[in-house]
């Protein structure tokens, strides 16, 4: 009992460290632990022998510092043995797959339903003879917001509504910039459709994702009108959502549209008399349009009546919704095979 | 914004039900989010006004009353009330038996504690005219028993919920509503609410303003001997259905004005106030503890309302508590003002405040009807409270002037792609207040904010000509029409994985690291944004293995981002893929992508510390191989390529060759080399010792065994060979296979297996 109670708690601790340091293999580090904590090792023996709360305390503490001290060199270890495992497993990279796997024979994958709806918008314009513009999605505030006649007061411009990554720079949050650039880039006639990611800042749940996917056209040319603006978005209505699509227009206000309207599709669904779809209205809102407020073509120096135009912008996964009767935003982004695969 | 259908044709005469209404207002003026139909819902004839015959305690119930009440029928019904604000004699609201109330409930004859009760004699809140449930609505004494109570109380009610626009402050106002349901539907407007009482003294207020930039007008009047109370029922119906709660019957005056003009008011203690009313800056860190209880430390951005000695309100947001109108009020300080938007707007964000007035000031409220909304809140203030009306002032810098607009009366067909007459022009513009000059259009004042040019004339048109206006299309003559080069390039991966059984993913464009940081992250995961793809498909592709996928395989094709040293991120489009299986996984789909690109591939052993040490391959545009273990459990191939790169790379063009009309002669050779020599390499040098008769070349076996022996292995090549010129004879390939042969052995030390 003697020679028990004269152990010193720091040469314990100090010789069980060095023993984990030392051991090479997960099997020596077992035998280090055996011998540092386990049944009989010394520091247990003192451990029951403990007489005095100070002499408790402080072998206790040697142990959490020793099993702390094992545990991180086991990880230390076992992370090697893998590397050591894995380093014998090599394979010739440059085979064809067929012959380092093969490859398994899988069932044919999907298209994202929201890419199914892009690729469907993109062909519409293509044959309205559109081009089609993907555009960058960090943006300057001068392309985002002064350009596109946002006031000083506007809300968007508030870091409670944008993503900024500093003063003067933000994620885009229509794709609008991109028509700005057409627009820099060459005078009309310009047909185009930007369509990408654009980002706000919303707070996560069924209905708010702080990502969401818009398409955007924009014609400038001599002599547009507001009545072509209608023609066009009632032609592009039909074709997402059938022939016998009524579209109408109500007014609203966009900054960079003059006048500006918000485009409403009859429902699809219960064809006007009303359901839970259209609100039981007979009518979908369907986005935001306008005719090209003159102030942009005086951004880009252009006389302000030289051209006339119009824009319009609306939602992918709206649109992908309300083709597929997809509820919330949710699964849009959760990736879950389950929902992924039905869209062949 | 929530409208009361009875409150609005009040201003408006029109021959329109509230679907016409709707409907008018819903194409040219504001989004209407529904009518709802409040209060009573069924039969209004059970509801009566009852005069109180007789009234005691229940004999065997202490809080009931035990009532008999003429109601216009033949005798009188005996009611059992559990109110005790009144007594015989009282004219009260009576529901019998039969009636339906607001909250569902239909009444019945049935006994209270063994006495029988035909109906309920009804507090504010069984109508849903307010919250009260303390005591039972008293009527006017003039009234007689059994007339219909929705003669007297807003029983029913049609509510309108219209969400206007901001460039539209005029419509956060019933009047500026009704005034575009009158030009809308060709209704009579009626003339502004409102009409000065008889004054009663003249006392100076001592109404400033400090700060012209920010409070353009500020009126002030003074009421004496005010007695403070709850409103007439009819005043706290409307608020309720318009979603304002009612406090006493001052402060609900100035919610009443504001919901009928749109310009907010605010009314103060005048016996707690040290001195007049001064509008100015606030003095950096002072203080002022608002109505809603809360201490507020002010910058020298916000404006304030202040007394001789400290601020008493955060103007046009929210009044102090200190100067509040309480029940012990006897006179008050009326303030009608005109706040400057920008500014009200910037403070309310400062503090998180809005509020009603807030929300209205922010848009631009027209300094004109600061007026009107004085003398209305005036008018009902001393009708509501008996108070008397002592003293008025109006302290205005120079009010905007109307602008006047010229209007070419071509442009509006020009822009609309329909003719508007002249005189239709003049006629609509005419309705809104829109008043032809000489020189053009003078802009009213509650629209000067947001009608400047003529293109907003141009638009006042246009929107009562919606349903008018053509389908056309442009005319054109010059066609777009195609694909990028990117654009297409995009598609043909897609459809390239999808083929090899990926599905396609969305994944977020944050991640916690990268880069590009977020000063103001959205949150912990998503900081900053991402500069990889493949991290992004991780998480559902081990989701998606835990619930029991199977062949889980999911591909991405986004943008990542880059700082580069610009203002701007270098953003590039990538492709990557995660699949369950292992190296071959990521090979495979990426031999599909290359072949589809008509490139050719070649890869090279790498090392990533997020790959399998033994299993990484590099190729010019990018990654592949298996993820390492510790990453995500199981065998996982994966890989990344930068598309913009894959663009650039791709031929533009077929370039086909010729075929032989000749028979092609094929050989298979198979060899023993070192393990560590890469197929690829071998590959190579068969390619360049065979020469232009090589036509075909792969390599379709690998073999280790006894007969290779140890750290060597077998690999078996197929080639075929060809020539435009004639039929191959052996003699012309074994000198070819000879030269292969040779080569093999003096680079790699092969060995040709017999
Ligand atoms: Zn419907």
């Amino acid at each position: 009992m003697d020679t028990v109670a004269r152990v010193d708690p720091d040469d314990l601790e100090k010789e069980a460290l060095a023993a984990a340091a030392e051991a090479r293999s997960l099997a020596a580090l077992s035998e280090v632990r055996i011998r540092a904590l386990g049944r009989n090792s010394a520091l247990k023996l003192a451990l029951r022998n403990v007489r005095d709360r100070e002499t408790g305390t402080k072998l206790n503490a040697v142990r959490e510092t020793v099993e702390a001290a094992l545990t991180a060199r086991e990880e230390e270890l076992a992370r090697a043995e893998l590397e050591e495992r894995l380093a014998t497993e090599r394979v010739d990279v440059t085979l064809p797959a067929a012959l380092v796997g093969p490859p398994k024979l899988r069932p044919r994958g999907t298209l994202h339903p929201s890419t199914l709806v892009r690729r469907d918008v993109e062909d519409i314009f293509l044959g309205l003879g559109y081009e089609i513009v993907d555009g960058r999605e960090v943006e300057t505030t001068r392309y985002n917001f002064d350009a596109l006649g946002f006031p000083d007061w506007h809300p968007a411009r508030s870091t409670r509504a944008s993503l900024f990554v500093d003063d003067d720079t933000m994620l885009r949050t229509e794709t609008s910039p991109a028509q700005i650039h057409k627009m820099e880039e060459r005078r009309p006639p310009i047909y185009m459709v930007s369509i990408g990611r654009v980002y706000r800042r919303d707070t996560i749940d069924a209905t708010h994702f702080p990502i969401f996917h818009q398409f955007e056209g924009l014609a400038i040319d001599e002599g547009i009108t507001l009545a072509d603006l209608k023609g066009t978005l009632r032609h592009v209505m039909r074709q997402l959502y059938g022939e016998e699509r009524e579209l109408r227009f109500r007014t609203h206000y966009f900054p960079f549209t003059e006048p500006s309207m918000e485009p409403d599709v009859s429902c699809f669904n219960c064809g006007g008399a009303g359901c839970h779809i259209c609100k039981h209205s007979g009518w979908i809102e369907m986005g935001g349009s306008g005719m090209v407020d003159p102030y942009l073509y005086e951004f880009v120096g252009w006389g302000a009546e030289e051209y006339s135009g119009f824009a319009f912008g609306m939602g992918i996964e709206r649109t992908a919704q309300l083709r597929y009767g997809i509820s919330g935003l949710r699964p849009f982004w959760e990736n879950d095979l389950r929902f992924l695969r039905q869209f062949r | 914004m929530r409208i009361p259908l009875s409150w609005l044709r009040e201003y408006v005469r029109v021959d329109a039900d509230a679907q016409e209404i709707v409907g008018a207002l819903s194409i040219s003026t504001a989004e209407v989010n529904g009518v709802q139909r409040v209060g009573v819902p069924g039969e209004l004839g059970l509801f009566r006004v009852g005069h109180v015959l007789e009234a005691e305690k229940h004999p065997d119930a202490d809080r009931l009353q035990l009532t008999s009440v003429d109601v216009g029928e033949d005798r009188p019904y005996s009611i059992v009330c559990g109110a005790w604000n009144f007594g015989a004699g009282a004219k009260v609201a009576v529901a019998l038996p039969g009636a339906t109330l607001p909250n569902g409930l239909t009444l019945e004859r049935r006994k209270l504690r063994g006495k029988v009760s035909e109906g309920m004699i009804l507090a504010e809140d069984e109508l849903d005219l307010g919250s009260d449930h303390s005591g039972i609505i008293v009527l006017d004494d003039g009234l007689d028993a059994g007339t219909p109570l929705a003669d007297v109380l807003p029983l029913v009610e049609e509510v309108l919920d219209l969400d206007p626009t901001g460039n539209r402050p005029d419509l956060f106002a019933v009047y500026g509503v009704a005034r575009e349901v009158a030009a809308l539907l060709g209704g009579e407007l009626l003339p502004l609410p409102g009409e000065e009482p008889k004054r009663d003294g003249d006392e100076p207020v001592g109404i400033g303003i400090d700060d012209p930039a920010g409070c353009l007008r500020f009126i002030g009047r003074l009421l004496r001997d005010v007695s403070i109370g709850e409103s007439p029922p009819w005043l706290k119906a409307r608020l309720r259905h318009s979603g304002v709660r009612a406090i006493s019957n001052v402060v609900d005056v100035t919610n009443y004005v504001m919901l009928t003009l749109g310009s907010p008011l605010h009314a103060y203690d005048h016996d707690l106030l040290r001195g007049g009313l001064v509008a100015r800056r606030a003095r950096e860190g002072e203080q002022v503890r608002t109505l809603d209880g809360v201490e507020r430390t002010l910058s020298a951005e916000d404006l304030v309302i202040a007394d001789g000695e400290r601020a008493v309100g955060l103007a046009g947001i929210m009044g102090g508590e200190e100067t509040e109108v309480s029940s012990s009020t006897a006179n008050v300080l009326l303030e009608a003002a005109n706040f400057e938007p920008v500014g009200i707007l910037r403070s309310s964000e400062r503090h998180a405040l809005r509020t009603e007035g807030s929300n209205r000031w922010e848009k631009g409220v027209d300094p004109h009807v600061a007026g009107p909304a004085a003398t209305y809140a005036t008018q009902l203030i001393v009708e509501l409270t008996g108070a008397r009306w002592t003293g008025a002032e109006d302290v205005q810098g120079e009010l905007p002037k109307p602008a006047v607009i010229r209007l070419r009366p071509e442009r509006v067909g020009e822009v609309l792609g329909l003719e508007v007459p002249e005189n239709e022009q003049a006629e609509i513009l005419g309705r809104i207040g829109f008043e032809q000059l000489k020189k053009g259009f003078r802009v009213p004042t509650w629209r000067a904010r947001d009608v400047t040019r003529e293109i907003d004339v141009i638009e006042e048109v246009a929107r009562f000509k919606l349903p008018e206006i053509p389908f056309t299309l442009p005319r054109r003559e010059e066609m777009f029409g195609r694909l990028t080069r990117e654009q297409r390039l995009r598609r043909q991966v897609e459809d390239v994985l999808v083929g090899a059984g990926y599905a396609e993913a969305y994944t977020s464009t944050f991640v916690a690291e990268g880069d590009l940081r977020l000063p103001e992250p959205l949150s912990a995961e998503a900081a900053a944004l991402r500069a990889v793809l493949y991290a992004s498909l991780l998480e559902p592709a081990r989701r998606n293995a835990d619930s029991g996928a199977e062949d889980v395989a999911l591909f991405e094709v986004a943008r990542v981002y880059r700082d580069v040293g610009h203002q701007l991120p270098q953003e590039r489009w990538h492709v990557a893929g995660i699949a369950d299986g292992g190296f071959a996984e990521a090979k495979w789909a990426v031999e599909q992508i290359y072949s589809a690109l008509g490139l050719e591939s070649s890869y090279e052993r790498t090392s990533e510390p997020f790959l399998h040490p033994g299993k990484a391959a590099r190729t010019a545009e990018g990654w592949l191989g298996e993820l390492h273990p510790a990453l995500l459990d199981g065998a996982w191939g994966a890989f990344e390529l930068d598309l913009d790169a894959l663009a650039e790379a791709a031929p533009e063009v077929v370039g086909f060759e010729e075929v032989s009309p000749y028979p092609e002669v094929r050989q298979d050779l198979a060899f023993v080399v070192d393990e560590e020599v890469p197929a690829a390499d071998i590959l190579a040098s068969i390619r360049e010792a065979a020469g232009e008769l090589l036509r075909e070349l792969e390599v379709f076996d690998e073999y280790r065994g006894e007969q290779t022996g140890e750290g060597k292995r077998s690999l078996a090549f197929r080639l075929a060979f060809g020539s435009l010129e004639g039929t191959l004879r052996d003699e012309d390939v074994a000198p070819v296979r000879a030269s292969i042969v040779d080569a093999l052995a003096s680079r790699f030390g092969a060995v040709l297996r017999a």
